[in-house]
């Protein structure tokens, strides 16, 4: 008995690699997913991105994000294939369904209680375009003000 | 008078040295102000996301290292999904782990 959740999977390719051993290990890992009766929902490549420090020898690398529906046993298979990989040369699975979960709701909540504060007040439930708040603080600099005196005297 | 604006240097850039030092702040010049609310927080960010890497900049100074919350503002809850992000990016190669 096996839930289904999202996932998100980042591999990085050796840049030894051609594009035709990328396209390779995506239909590698394509294959996995569907021999677990999971879904591929994205995939996204990056291209080369030069890395942040060295892995092994490499100094760059071809990233590529993969969006998975599937079960925990179909992330296994696919964790431990990518390991024993060469031409990968690191790789991170992420599962993701509940931190959209929490985005949503808390993004839901926010739009509702804006419109119920709104609707409160009068006001039509969305802001209008005009109405929109600019990013300059400057009260901050009179709060410092009041500690200023001290160190002038 | 005069003689005592020599030693602050410049006017309102003074104040905002005293407090810093009261903050205990790093005492190297050319650093931004103190921010006291929470960038996710201020603008509405729900999801931390490990791959964004504009993102996650502003909290890692030259050293590599996580910015307090202290002197970030960041809240607590925030900071803990930064940190989580953060460690993802470093795995990934996109931030690194230590810089000389």
């Amino acid at each position: 008995m096996s839930q289904n959740r999202q996932y998100e999977l980042v591999y990085i390719v050796s840049p030894d690699a051609n594009e035709q051993a990328v396209a390779d290990l995506h239909t590698q890992v394509e294959q996995i997913v569907q021999r677990f009766n999971g879904t591929l929902d994205k995939t996204e490549n990056w291209g080369r991105r030069k890395l942040a420090y060295e892995i092994g020898h490499a100094r760059e690398g071809t990233y590529v994000i993969e969006t998975l529906t599937g079960s925990g046993e179909m992330v296994k298979e696919i964790d431990r294939r990518l390991r024993v990989t060469d031409t990968i040369i690191r790789h991170l699975t992420v599962r993701i369904d509940e931190d959209i979960r929490v985005a949503d709701r808390l993004r839901t909540e926010r739009k509702e209680t804006q419109a119920r504060r709104r609707t409160a007040r009068g006001l039509p439930p969305e802001p209008l375009p005009s109405e929109r708040r600019g990013d300059r603080d400057d009260d901050d600099s009179g709060e410092m003000g009041l500690e200023a005196p001290e160190g002038q005297r | 008078m005069s003689g005592e604006r020599g030693g602050g240097g410049r006017g309102r850039g003074g104040k905002k040295d005293d407090k810093d030092k009261a903050k205990g702040e790093r005492p190297r010049g050319g650093f931004f102000r103190r921010r006291r609310v929470c960038k996710f927080c201020a603008d509405k960010i729900d999801y931390i996301n490990y791959k964004d890497v504009r993102l996650l900049a502003p909290f890692i100074p030259e050293r590599g290292k996580i910015q307090p919350r202290r002197i970030s503002g960041t809240c607590a809850k925030h900071q803990r999904a930064l940190q989580t992000a953060i460690s993802r990016a470093r795995q990934l190669a996109l931030i690194p782990y230590v810089t000389d």
